[in-house]
Formats: C-alpha cells, sequence, structure tokens
C-alpha cells in the first residue's frame, strides 16, 4: 500500500530491494492530491490524479454542481474513481467501516467461450434473454433464454445506474414474452 | 477539518521557502500568527509591466475549510490595476472564487498573481475607474500604475510630471492619498480632480 511509512516499509522488509527503494513521501509521487500527504484509502481518477478517498469525497460534496478534478479539472464522479489496493497493513483493512465508504472496485469476469450454457439458474437471480426468427421451415423461432449464465458485471446494487438496469432488463422480458404472445396467436 | 488545513499550510509554507521562485525572490510567504490561520504573502512585480521591481504584500487569510475553499487573498499594498480595487485591495480573480481548486497551493496562487499583475483583464473588472482608464487612456493607465508602484510598492521609476500635479493639489492643503486618488482617477486632469475633491 503507497501509506506504507518508511519505517514500516523497513520492518516489514523481507525483500531487500524495499529497502532500497526511494522514500515515496520524499519524491511525492504517492502523495494525496489534496492533503498533499501519503495517500490512504487511495482512489485515483479517470485524468489519473491521486487522492484519500476522505479527501476527494469532501471535495465532491463542497462542489455537489460542479464536480472537477482537483489537479486538472477534468470532469470526475464517485462512481468513475478507482479505488488502489496494495498489499496493505491490517490497519487498512476495512474501509467500508470508515464514513465515506470508499467506492468498490469493479471486477470483471473472464469471457467464458464455453459450450451452450443456458438455462441456468444463478444465484443472484441475474438473467438475460435473447429470442429470433429463423426461416421458416427451418425454424419458426429459436429463442434461448439465459437465467444466471454469465453476463458482464452491472452497477453496483444500490446506485441510480443498477436501478435503471433493473428497470430495462424488467422492460425488455415484457416486451419479449409480449413479442412470442403475439407470435403464438397470430 | 482544521487538522488538514494547518497540515497542508506548513507543507505549502515549506513549498514556497523551497521553491525556485523564492530564490530568485518573485515570491515569498511569512508566518503571521502561529497557528497558521494568517499569513502574509510578497510578489515582485513582474518585468515589462508598470508593477516592475516593486514589492506587493498581500494579507491571505486560510479559512477553516481549507483546501476545499479558497484562501481569502488581498493587496495591502495599494495598486492601481482593472482587477484590483485601489481602495480596498480586494482581488477579482476566478481562481479564488469559483475556479478554485483543491490541489491549488499557496505557491500557485502567488503565481496567478504575478501573472494577473502581467495580464490584466479589463473586461472582468474589481476597479470600473482603472478598468475605464486601462480601455481608453492605456497610456496614462500606466503612468498611473507606475507611480503607484513607485509611490507604495518601493519600485524606483520616478514619474515626475504626475509629482508636480500632485505637488500642487498638495499645496492647496489637499491629503496627498486622496490628491493622487483624485487626479488618477481623472486621468491626471487637474481640473476635473479639483472640481471633484471641492465639490
Amino acid at each position: 500500500m503507497a501509506s506504507t511509512s518508511e519505517s514500516e516499509g523497513q520492518k516489514e522488509g523481507d525483500d531487500p530491494e524495499d529497502a532500497n527503494k526511494s522514500n515515496p513521501s520524499q519524491d511525492g509521487t504517492f502523495e494525496c492530491n489534496i492533503c498533499l500527504d501519503t495517500a490512504h484509502d487511495a482512489v485515483v481518477s479517470m485524468c489519473g490524479h491521486l487522492f484519500c478517498w476522505p479527501c476527494l469525497h469532501q471535495w465532491l460534496e463542497t462542489r455537489p454542481n460542479r464536480q472537477t478534478c482537483p489537479v486538472c479539472k477534468a470532469g470526475i464522479s464517485k462512481e468513475k474513481v478507482v479505488p488502489l489496493y496494495g498489499r496493505g497493513n491490517a490497519k487498512q483493512e476495512d474501509p467500508r467501516t470508515k464514513v465515506p465508504p470508499r467506492p468498490q472496485g469493479q471486477r470483471t469476469e473472464p469471457e467464458n467461450n464455453g459450450p451452450f450454457q443456458s438455462f441456468n439458474w444463478g444465484g443472484d437471480g441475474g438473467f438475460q434473454m435473447s429470442f429470433g426468427i429463423g426461416a421458416f421451415p427451418f425454424g419458426l423461432f429459436a429463442s434461448t433464454v439465459n437465467l444466471g449464465g454469465p453476463r458482464l458485471p452491472g452497477a453496483q446494487p444500490g446506485t441510480p445506474q443498477f436501478e435503471e438496469e433493473q428497470f430495462l432488463s424488467k422492460l425488455f422480458l415484457w416486451v419479449a414474452i409480449l413479442f412470442i404472445f403475439w407470435l403464438l396467436v397470430a | 477539518m482544521a487538522n488538514i488545513a494547518v497540515a497542508r499550510i506548513k507543507r505549502e509554507f515549506k513549498e514556497v521557502v523551497k521553491s525556485e521562485e523564492a530564490a530568485k525572490c518573485a515570491i515569498k510567504v511569512e508566518l503571521v500568527d502561529n497557528n497558521f490561520t494568517e499569513l502574509r504573502g510578497e510578489i515582485a512585480g513582474p518585468p515589462d509591466t508598470p508593477y516592475e521591481s516593486g514589492t506587493f504584500i498581500l494579507e491571505i487569510k486560510i479559512p477553516e475549510t481549507y483546501p476545499f475553499n479558497p484562501p481569502k487573498v488581498r493587496f495591502q499594498t495599494k495598486i492601481w490595476h482593472p482587477n484590483i480595487s485601489s481602495v480596498t485591495g480586494a482581488i477579482c480573480l476566478d481562481i479564488l472564487r469559483d475556479q478554485w481548486a483543491a490541489a491549488m497551493t499557496l505557491r500557485t496562487v502567488l503565481l496567478s498573481l504575478q501573472a494577473l499583475l502581467a495580464a490584466a483583464e479589463p473586461d472582468d473588472p474589481q476597479d470600473a475607474v482603472v478598468a475605464r482608464q486601462f480601455k481608453e487612456n492605456y497610456e496614462i493607465y500606466v503612468k498611473t500604475a507606475k507611480h503607484w508602484s513607485y509611490k507604495y510598492a518601493g519600485a524606483p521609476n520616478r514619474t515626475p510630471e504626475l509629482d508636480s500635479k500632485l505637488k500642487q493639489l498638495a499645496d492647496m492643503g489637499v491629503d496627498e492619498h486622496r490628491a493622487r486618488v483624485a487626479l488618477s482617477s481623472c486621468d491626471w486632469d487637474l481640473a476635473r480632480a479639483t472640481e471633484t475633491i471641492f465639490s
């Protein structure tokens, strides 16, 4: 973790190279751009600027209408900062207990190119649906309904983006069901 | 959050002291009280401007919410500039208001103020009288600004023809600063200045 101070680094330094590295607080590489101290609970903006999460949070709270990077004035938002997790010491393990909580990292599942995986009921109840009409008579319509299959990770629960995605997925499901009914009736 | 404010000011103070600009005597900062809430800044007038070789003193007040809000900065040295009040020393500069960003420091603020002296913005004035003179009568503005720099900021360039007009008003028993303000505001027209003083 960037906030490991020099003395701690030397104590823990089982790797001899660690001790040879220059002290990060001297060259300023890992200093928060707001408090100018070594960043703790570090997050980095999309424009590449490093901050302590509490510092950046307070900056964003101070200017709710004009959320810009304190360094380069690029547009930034809470959702678009990336937390940095170093190897860390035990003191820093629970950022969620701190107020305000640091945004979570987003983890993308690797692409799964395996065989047909439809009708897997997943634990999280997520699903995807796709359907189409083949050329008659080779197929009236082919549809696959993927329930809980591998999908790209959505937004974090609780965020407005998450609710929007939930709404859209429900909407598309009903549109699809209506379309199938229409095909059957017609 | 006063803790962040004090810790940051201490670092920024060192940054200014160690900076190249301080080595060249272009900027300087001093403590006024020991709790780092009030500082005294100094900037050198930039070369090739009417403020050249002057030393301008700034009053810097650090708010409780620093660095999330900008420091309050005011010129203590009287100055003739479109974006600085000739009466109060209040400064019209976007980064000291809504364009402040938390990564800015005392050093960048002082350098920005120095840049402001070199590049006035008469269309966004703090002192309307100076701004009008700047736009309508640039040569007189330059002379006036030089005169004020000589008088208040210790710049070496004297402006003898302006001094003689001042002396005429002083001979009538007018306070020197009052006479200077009246003459400066009236584009050094002695008759008009006399009229404004005695009307």
